[in-house]
């Protein structure tokens, strides 16, 4: 209570991305200290090949985990975007192989029909969970089945495949050794930051994962911003479609079993709390990099992929007690 | 003689100091009122006493004997009970269930004893006189009233030697506030020593027989009530002497055009069928009074666009509108600062400037781009119009005390220039001196041309404020009182819907 009323020396924004910054700072010092720890007890982790490795590994689940940081940032969550990713890879996939279009028309065409597929998807989840303010959680589980049931249907059950050379080639070109598709997805976490921190839509995503009502009483179309948050979240399901398939050259139906889980833990472990309202994207960023360097390392170090899934389940659990304790200090 | 004395408490938090020389003493068997501004230390004070945490220098003897309980289950057991603010109660338990819940009853084999659970609650509830109340009942069946009297049966059923209730009446009715006393009284007879925290000094002049004054974490004064007035408690709390209000000037000002008015509205929250009008003028403070439950909220959200409008209309400048949201009345110049700054009001996370931008994102913001330099200079602009105390503008809201919160939520609606502004209990859990503040700027809102319609259960605010009191009880308004006709009594009779003293009726 020492208040008093002065003026402000420093602009509020640069003490914010301070703040911001070191809530950051700790989960980039756990990511360092892996890095550290797997460079100095394995011996390829720090090699060139490897480096590019995990960023070809981490880039779908960081694609994914981008749109669901909007969605739980407003206290939602998405369990369908491992689903909605597989069905609108098969949609695509379809598209990509219709007969008769040059391999230019048919990738342009493959990749609007894998965003408008997850966009669509991202819409519905939105729009019913905000209207009739149902719990996100039950009915993007509702689209985790519907979604799985279209792409099974709409593939036939078979894997799609034979696409243009091109396409393949993009899936597989670097820059400097850095794998396109992650520069796509690092992008895209670029466009997520600078829409959460400089934007009037980002600063009421905020509002509404703290305070929804006082949102909504100020003024402002809280429905409309739930329905962007969920359809962003199924564009980058669609991204992610089109990067797995230029990756692996196939569209298949049972592809992308579990991503949402992962999707969440690189949200979680970022630091972005499930109750809504505080986190970042570059939170995310970081928690797709834990997730990505804990597998790679554990493997290269000779644990078995069953010790890997236990180890990134405690680094889950460690991630939600911290951010238990960082709630606590920031908020006295 | 005295029972509990407390010398020179000091307490810090970090480098905060929360107690800065507390000193004074509690009788056997008698009503002890704290009182002193939010922040003063009173809280921090019963958080020591109650074994939350331990003091850092002075002294506390109890009984004799040196106190300093590791943690509240000592304390009890030594005979210090809490009533706190916010209730601690399990909703969807039973009453015999929450009163026993620190010490259940176990039959022989450790299994829960209901019998004999439902046994003790019903002697802890006969005990201050709630007979007709069932202990296998949900406490989510209980009102607020009721649920505050569970509370208080629980702390009773352990010998207290020591009461505290903080701040027991801040959601009471006056009948409610009533019954309370008659307990407290109770309780007093059988030689409890009850601590009373309050905002409110007229139940401090009414039930307490000492008042202690806490004035930045330092004790005042310790004054037996007939000793003393409650403008000289509230000289001492404040530390400076109030301005006298100035009603007066206000009503020579000539009544404006009418801004917005309300013609047989009915909203799906009013249960009687039957219409609200009224018409409010710009430049004119128009209270709303009634007793909780009398529809007076409901109105305001109906006028906002919040609650569904079942009938009747509503006339802005004349004209009929339709607000389908509060999005359309806040584009005609509509403001509402609602009565729950915690839950409609604020996002407590963010920082004071997003805060106070929130409802004016356009001003601060061009093609949807923040810009924030503007939005920091219109939130210093208007902290300093507001006399806003905060450390940085960056901090969040929640950092801020009840009466800066309530001017965050204040400055949020000015920032939009409102013609019309709705307030539901401006001043609720606010201390005297920022009360007067947002008094002050009500008032220059009205003189500014402003129209403004207060809803408040704190009568004399009303009387304070208002240039007309609309009456309501059970969604309709019973009568309409100038200033000539202010009085408690003329506004309760209104309220209990039992005459027409004083005020025309309407219709």
């Amino acid at each position: 209570m020492t208040s008093q009323t002065m003026t402000e020396p420093v602009p509020a924004q640069a003490r914010l991305s301070v703040r911001s910054v070191l809530q950051n700072a700790g989960i980039g010092l756990a990511l360092l200290a892996l890095i550290l720890f797997f460079s100095v007890f394995t011996e390829h982790f720090l090699t060139p090949n490897n480096i590019t490795n995990i960023l070809t590994q981490i880039t779908i689940n960081l694609v994914l985990a981008v749109g669901m940081t909007f969605v739980i940032l407003i206290g939602g969550i998405d369990l369908s975007v491992g689903s909605v990713m597989a069905f609108a890879a098969v949609v695509a996939g379809k598209a990509i192989t219709l007969p008769g279009f040059g391999p230019a028309e048919a990738i342009a065409l493959a990749i609007v029909a894998a965003t408008v597929t997850g966009v669509a998807c991202g819409i519905f989840n939105g729009v019913v969970s905000a209207y009739w303010a149902l719990p996100s959680f039950i009915i993007t589980l509702g689209m985790l089945n519907i979604a799985r049931g279209a792409a099974l249907q709409v593939s036939d059950a078979q894997t799609i495949y034979s696409f243009p050379f091109a396409f393949e080639e993009f899936g597989s070109s670097m820059v400097y050794g850095v794998p396109v598709v992650f520069l796509v997805a690092l992008l895209l976490v670029l466009v997520a930051w600078f829409i959460l921190n400089f934007t009037v839509f980002g600063r009421l995503l905020y509002g509404i994962g703290n305070n929804e009502e006082a949102v909504r009483l100020a003024g402002h179309p809280v429905f409309w911003y739930k329905v962007a948050a969920f359809t962003i979240c199924g564009f980058t399901a669609g991204i992610a479609a089109i990067v797995y398939m230029a990756r692996l050259n196939i569209s298949s139906p049972i592809a992308g079993i579990g991503f949402e889980l992962n999707a969440i833990a690189a949200v979680i472990i970022g630091g972005t709390s499930l109750s809504g309202g505080r986190g970042s994207v570059i939170g995310t960023l970081l928690g797709a990099f834990i997730i990505g360097v804990l597998a790679n390392g554990l493997i290269l170090i000779g644990l078995s992929d069953f010790m890997r899934q236990m180890i990134t389940g405690v680094v889950i659990i460690i991630a939600v007690v911290l951010d238990y304790y960082r709630a606590k200090y920031t908020s006295k | 003689m005295s029972f509990l004395s407390v010398e020179g408490l000091k307490k810090h938090f970090g480098g905060v100091k929360a107690l800065d020389g507390v000193s004074f003493s509690l009788d056997k068997g008698e009503v002890h009122a704290l009182v002193g501004e939010n922040g003063a230390g009173k809280s921090t004070l019963i958080k020591i006493l109650s074994g939350v945490f331990p003091h850092d220098e002075g002294s506390i003897s109890f009984g004799g004997e040196a106190y300093q309980p590791a943690n509240p289950h000592e304390a009890k057991e030594l005979g210090v009970q809490v009533v706190h603010q916010e209730f601690n109660l399990l909703d969807h338990l039973t009453i015999a269930e929450n009163v026993s819940i620190e010490r259940m009853p176990r039959s022989r084999f450790g299994v829960l004893d209901r019998r004999e659970m439902n046994r003790r609650a019903r002697m802890a509830l006969d005990a201050i006189g709630l007979t007709d109340i069932d202990v296998r009942a949900p406490v989510s069946s209980l009102g607020i009233a009721h649920r505050q009297l569970v509370e208080i049966s629980r702390a009773l059923q352990f010998r207290s030697k020591i009461l505290i209730l903080d701040e027991p009446t801040a959601t009471l009715t006056e009948r409610e506030t009533s019954r309370l006393f008659d307990i407290v009284a109770g309780i007093k007879a059988d030689g409890v020593t009850v601590v009373f925290v309050s905002h409110h000094l007229e139940e401090v002049f009414t039930i307490c027989d000492r008042v202690t004054v806490f004035r930045n974490g330092k004790t005042i004064s310790t004054d037996k009530i007939e000793d003393t007035t409650p403008e000289g408690v509230v000289q001492k709390m404040v530390g400076r002497e109030l301005l006298a209000n100035d009603r007066v000037d206000a009503q020579q000002l000539p009544k404006g055009e009418v801004a917005l008015s309300v013609k047989d509205l009915v909203t799906t929250a009013n249960p009687s069928g039957k219409g609200v009008s009224l018409e409010l003028h710009y430049g004119e403070i128009v209270g709303l009074a009634g007793l909780v439950g009398s529809g007076r909220t409901e109105i305001l959200r109906g006028i906002f666009g919040i609650d569904p409008i079942v009938s009747g209309k509503i006339f802005r400048d004349e004209k009929p509108v339709r607000f389908s949201g509060p999005r359309d009345a806040i584009a005609a110049g509509v403001g509402f600062v609602t009565e729950d700054r915690k839950d409609e009001g604020l996002i407590l996370d963010m920082p004071i400037s997003a805060n106070i931008s929130l409802a004016n994102m356009g001003a601060v913001s061009s093609s949807g781009l923040l810009q924030f330099a503007s939005e920091q200079r219109r939130a210093r602009e208007s902290g300093q119009k507001l006399k806003l105390k905060y450390g940085k503008l960056s901090d969040p809201v929640s950092s801020l005390s009840g009466g800066n919160q309530q001017k965050v939520v204040l400055a949020k609606w000015l920032s939009r220039n409102p013609k019309v502004l709705l307030l539901d209990e401006p001043t609720r859990g606010v201390d005297v001196g920022a009360k007067a503040e947002i008094y002050a700027i009500l008032k220059d809102l009205a003189r500014d041309g402003v129209s403004l319609l207060v809803v408040s259960s704190e009568i004399p605010e009303l009387m304070t404020l208002a240039d007309r009191i609309l009456v309501l009880a059970e969604h309709q308004i019973q009568g309409v009182l100038t200033p000539a006709e202010f009085s408690e009594e003329n506004i309760l009779k209104l309220a209990y819907g039992q005459s027409q003293t004083g005020g025309d009726k309407l219709q």
